[in-house]
């Protein structure tokens, strides 16, 4: 079963990747501050938030749902957090609630969807809102602040700290793609999650508890929303009523734009962090060449159009 | 205390259509957001204002949706209201909830933001080209007609940044030492004004004033300045609670503040005279003011 | 007799394939001719270059005695052949009416649907087939039967020439065969030109004129039925003899594995029944008598609300599949496209898929080296050709289909394995494979209980045949006194209430 090596099924099979490439080729073209080791770590940096939510996205999508309640429980696990951290609560302890925090609210909606059989768009349509809305009472519609305590000193590390020269957003982003990899690639659940994607029934009449599978993948993008929620909100010491809006179709784009199908089964992690970074890299590079923001609208839009056309038809050729 | 104010907002919101009947007379206020700092204060100067003048004050908030804004109207119209103070989403979509006041014979005072239609008997608003020309003039006086200036847009297309965008480069352009090198929106949102700074941080070498053009872009660009531990002035809009308190730590250079809190309360003042039949300018500018340490 | 459709010298190729080579064929007036085959011997293409959706690369067709090249479906329909498809080409959410006329409504002088008119017409070519199908009624509430039926309604209502019937009787139980025949028979009279493609040989036998036969692209036999007998068209279908169409392997007596008492689940009103280790129970039955639900009962997919199910005499609380997977029990279930397989996955996503605990511990993590070698271990034993473990399941023939599905039953090593139509849309060479398999697995310990529309199947392959007619056990038979008429007489004994158990 060896193959030798077919430089156009490689192609194909790489659309997102080969993008990313020749994205990135061009730019450098234009403009000398793009390919500089600062530059490249910044647009990491800038790309983790979506990144990670991106990733819990694509366990969602793989299932052939859809979660829109991200953004909603990134700010709130924000708020949370930035309270938290501004009573002087010890950091791991403020993190780890928040984190459980999102997951809760993520298998609620996860729950819905399982055991109510309401459409994962309406249920996570309700979650947006809701959760929103939940943002808006607890913080009173101001940004709360992360205080003077010691501990938002260390807060501060987790969005705007190093490692060993790399940014600690992008270390955790790493870490959480290297989990997810391995959870969809060598584990029950990664299985699972793609059966029930592929076809429902199958996977139930298989003996797998759909229901379960779901809501642990709703809780797994709402704890990964609440993790970018915290980053975020370490980053600018504060958290935002208003943040996170409209982040779900960044994420939902990355994901797409990675060749993972909306209509679940079919799709790969890496497609997505490659997804995110072309996104990450198209906003960097609009603002360095200042780009007048009136184009870069159009400019975002075309790209998406051509990845997606371009993937779409590579797999319509290979099947 | 805040929190529970919160709720209670929200509640009333929630319970609008079964609020009580109303002894003293009553003002409706629709603002377009109560997301944002800004114009809950506006809306508290208000709040003050009616009740020292003895007015029930009612609240809508419109979510930034014309569509919720024209529902909001059209629920205040069928309650006893003698008033409708509109703080529009949007200036043109704002014209047929104006209209529907027209026809019920409500007058009708615009806050902050105006109406491209309808018939507006005040508009209560600062000066954002103003604003703008102050913050030119703040650059030029502090780096005495030297300078690379960054400006950060707000959401293309919208008054503020058109205004605050035009008053701003009419001073940076009349001096001949100050050059604006980055021009890039960020939608007045923080965590866009740290990444468009971060990008533009990378791209530029030299810079020494950013100009945002509101608040919550300056505070997300003064994080980036930080990390990247680079020396620049920031210049904020608004002068919302955080910005004043940046400005006093002296990570923010100056805030142009407009003040949120007397629009409300001139805007329940005009509201005032119209009733008492007194007559009122058409437009009534509420003077801005340059937060400095 | 004039010749409705005749080709001559037909080529098609994709890519390099060769799928035709020089293919004659003709249809006369009056005529039905079976086109034989086994998978992949090229009989679907062949259909396809005829109604217009394959062009041929070479040959010539002539359609009542003119050249013709349909450059697309819809004209050859317009021509007046019509096919009716193996994959039921319904849309569920529409009614039967509306399936019925879909593309071609009749409509007023201003364009508005006449749905009396549609709703008679309906009524008439269903009647033709004897159902009483009310034509508003929406079409995936019917039977998988009777939406058959309204394919073939369709086909009629059209009033086409030639009309070509791909496995039709599939899924239609021996009373709608025998309706179907006598449509047939009417269609004949009147001069229509019919092809008829099974699986089914006696069938083929039972009410064709002609055969022709297909092997590897090529047409190697047309003629009479009557000059032809099974065991020479089997010949010319696979190229070699097959000593025995149902090889069988008696049971070794054994302990009784499963017993099944006062069971009642959805479809399934009070069934008791015993099965040992290493014996084939076949169930017999119209379509909807009940099988299908008795099997998914006994899985937990379709969960029992009375009743007690035993495993080697320890009662078992089966209420979801997973239990039934626990509790021992292997399913392989009828309908492969839609609760069988995940179509868009590979090989071994599916044929583990059941099984995955066994590769994996209680962290989750699998074993893949282990996966692997299980997953080319069947590959190997049930020659599934495929040319690779991860080949999507979608591109293999139906056979190998089934064998993956087969496959995926035992991976969790079943003690009890539970077969529903096993050899539905299965070539005569594949078929044979599957008992063989089954005669295997048997021969292991496994207590097989295998539901078939196919008698000669159930007569030939089980050690015992119980027959159910609506929701309830009617008659058991042992191997040697069960007969196709004493089955027959049982599987409608139910209808009438009245139980010869």
């Amino acid at each position: 079963m060896t193959r030798s090596f077919d430089f156009r099924t490689f192609v194909m099979e790489n659309i997102p990747l080969i993008g990313l490439i020749v994205l990135m080729a061009a730019v450098s073209l234009y403009s000398p501050n793009f390919l500089t080791v600062d530059n490249l770590l910044n647009i990491l940096r800038q790309t983790s938030i979506n990144a990670i939510i991106a990733m819990g996205m694509t366990f969602v999508i793989l299932t052939a749902g859809i979660d829109l309640s991200v953004g909603s429980i990134l700010a709130f696990a924000g708020a949370v957090c930035a309270s938290m951290i501004a009573a002087d609560t010890p950091l791991i302890v403020a993190l780890l609630t928040t984190l459980v925090i999102g997951a809760a609210l993520g298998a609620a909606s996860g729950s819905i969807i399982a055991f109510f059989g309401v459409q994962a768009f309406i249920a996570t349509l309700v979650g947006m809102t809701m959760v929103r809305g939940l943002v808006l009472v607890y913080t009173d519609g101001r940004p709360i602040s992360t205080g003077d305590f010691d501990v938002a000193n260390s807060f501060y590390e987790v969005g705007g700290g190093y490692i060993a020269g790399i940014p600690i957003p992008v270390v955790i982003a790493g870490v959480v793609f290297l989990a997810c990899w391995y959870v969809l690639n060598y584990t029950r659940l990664g299985r699972y999650v793609y059966a029930i994607g592929g076809n429902e029934q199958v996977a139930q009449l298989a003996g797998v508890n759909v229901s379960r599978v779901k809501v642990i993948v709703y809780a797994i993008s709402g704890a990964l929303s609440a993790l970018a929620g915290i980053i975020l909100t370490a980053r600018l010491e504060s958290a935002q009523p208003t943040a996170g809006l409209a982040y779900e179709l960044d994420a939902i784009a990355a994901v797409v734009l990675g060749g993972t199908s909306l209509a679940g089964g079919r799709g790969r992690i890496t497609g997505t962090l490659i997804g995110a970074l072309i996104i990450g890299v198209l906003n960097n590079a609009l603002n360095i060449m200042d780009v007048s923001s009136y184009y870069q609208m159009i400019a975002k839009g075309a790209v998406i159009l051509l990845a997606v056309v371009l993937d779409g038809r590579s797999k319509a050729t290979s099947k | 205390m805040k929190k529970l104010f919160g709720l209670a907002t929200a509640t009333a919101m929630l319970l609008g259509s079964t609020a009580p009947s109303f002894a003293a007379d009553t003002l409706a206020l629709v603002v377009s957001t109560l997301n944002n700092p800004f114009f809950v204060t506006l809306k508290e100067g208000a709040e003050g204002k009616a009740s020292e003048l003895g007015y029930e004050l009612l609240v809508l908030d419109s979510q930034n949706d014309p569509a919720k804004e024209l529902a909001a109207v059209e629920d205040v119209l069928n309650k006893d209201v003698k008033l409708l103070m509109i703080n529009p989403t949007d200036s043109d979509a704002v014209r047929s909830a104006i209209r529907a006041a027209n026809r019920k014979d409500v007058p009708v005072v615009t806050l902050d933001r105006g109406a491209s239609g309808g018939e507006v008997v005040s508009h209560v608003a600062s000066d954002n080209v103003q604003g703008g020309e102050m913050a030119a003039e703040l650059v030029n006086s502090t780096f005495e007609g030297t300078a690379k200036v960054v400006e950060l847009q707000g959401v293309p297309g919208t008054s503020a940044a058109r205004d605050r965008g035009e008053g701003f480069n009419k001073g940076i352009d009349a001096v001949e030492g100050l050059s604006i090198v980055a021009s890039q929106a960020a939608d007045f949102d923080r965590t866009k004004g740290l990444n468009v700074m971060e990008n533009i941080l990378q791209a530029q070498p030299e810079i020494d004033v950013v100009f945002a053009h509101n608040d919550e872009m300056a505070l997300g660009a003064i994080k980036a300045i930080e990390a990247a531990k680079r020396d620049i002035l920031v210049i904020g809009f608004d002068g919302t609670d955080d910005a004043v308190a940046a400005v006093n730590d002296g990570t923010m250079l100056a805030t142009v503040a407009q003040q949120a809190g007397m629009i409300g309360a001139l805007g329940v003042e005009t509201a005032d005279k119209i009733l008492k039949g007194e007559a009122v300018p058409e437009y009534t500018p509420v003077p801005l003011k340059l937060i400095q340490k | 007799m004039t010749a409705l459709l005749e080709l001559r010298g037909v080529d098609k190729a994709f890519g390099s394939v060769r799928v035709l080579q020089g293919v004659d064929f003709t249809v006369e007036s009056g005529h039905v001719v079976a086109l034989a085959g086994e998978n992949g011997a090229g009989k679907s293409t062949l259909m396809k270059i005829i109604t217009g959706i394959y062009r041929r690369d070479a040959g010539s067709m002539k359609y009542r005695g003119q050249e013709a090249r349909f450059a697309n479906a819809r004209q050859s329909m317009d021509a007046g052949i019509a096919m009716i498809h193996q994959e039921l080409n319904l849309l569920p959410a529409l009614s039967v009416g509306e399936n019925i006329f879909l593309g071609r409504e009749p409509v007023d002088s201003t364009g508005r649907i006449l749905w009396g008119e549609i709703d008679r017409e309906s009524r008439h070519w269903l009647g033709q087939l004897k159902q009483n199908i009310d034509p508003r009624t929406e079409t995936g509430k019917l039977s998988i039967a009777q939406q058959q039926m309204v394919e073939i309604a369709r086909a009629l209502s059209m009033n086409a020439e030639v009309i070509i019937m791909d496995e039709p009787t599939d899924s239609l139980t021996d009373v709608e065969t025998k309706i179907l025949f006598d449509v047939v028979d009417h269609l004949r009279a009147e001069g229509k030109g019919l092809v008829f493609i099974s699986h089914r040989l006696g069938e083929i036998f039972q009410m064709c004129d002609d055969v022709a036969v297909l092997r590897d692209g090529a047409m190697v036999h047309q003629g009479p039925v009557s000059e032809i007998d099974e065991d020479t068209l089997i010949r010319h279908m696979v190229g070699r003899e097959l000593s025995d169409q149902y090889p069988f392997v008696p049971a070794v007596p054994a302990a009784v594995r499963l017993k099944v008492e006062g069971l009642v689940a959805r479809g399934v009103r009070e069934v008791s029944f015993e099965a040992r280790a290493g014996e084939v129970v076949g169930f017999a039955g119209l379509v909807g008598a009940g099988r299908t639900e008795l099997g998914k009962a006994i899985y937990g997919a379709n969960p029992a609300t009375a009743g007690t199910i035993e495993i080697d005499g320890a009662p078992m609380r089966i209420g979801t599949p997973r239990d039934g997977v626990r509790a021992g029990i292997g399913y392989v279930t009828e309908d492969r496209k839609l609760e069988g397989l995940i179509q868009s996955h590979g090989l071994r996503r599916n044929m583990s898929l059941t099984g995955l605990f066994r590769f994996s511990g209680s962290s989750g993590h699998i074993d893949k080296r282990a996966e692997r070698a299980e997953i080319t271990d069947y590959i190997n034993a049930f020659s599934i050709k495929t040319h690779g473990i991860d080949a999507v399941v979608s591109q293999l023939s139906g056979g190998n289909q089934q064998k993956v599905s087969i496959a995926k039953s035992l991976v969790p090593k079943p003690r009890i394995l539970i077969l529903d139509e096993p050899t539905r849309g299965v070539d005569v060479g594949a078929k044979r494979e599957i008992y063989t398999l089954i005669n295997e697995l048997k021969a292991q310990g496994l207590c097989i209980l295998l539901m078939s529309s196919d008698m000669p199947e159930l007569l030939g392959i089980s050690d015992r045949i119980l027959v159910m007619s609506n929701g309830l056990l009617t008659g058991s038979f042992d191997r040697g006194e069960a007969d196709q008429e004493a089955i027959m007489r049982c599987t409608v004994a139910g209808l009438t209430e009245g139980t010869v158990q």
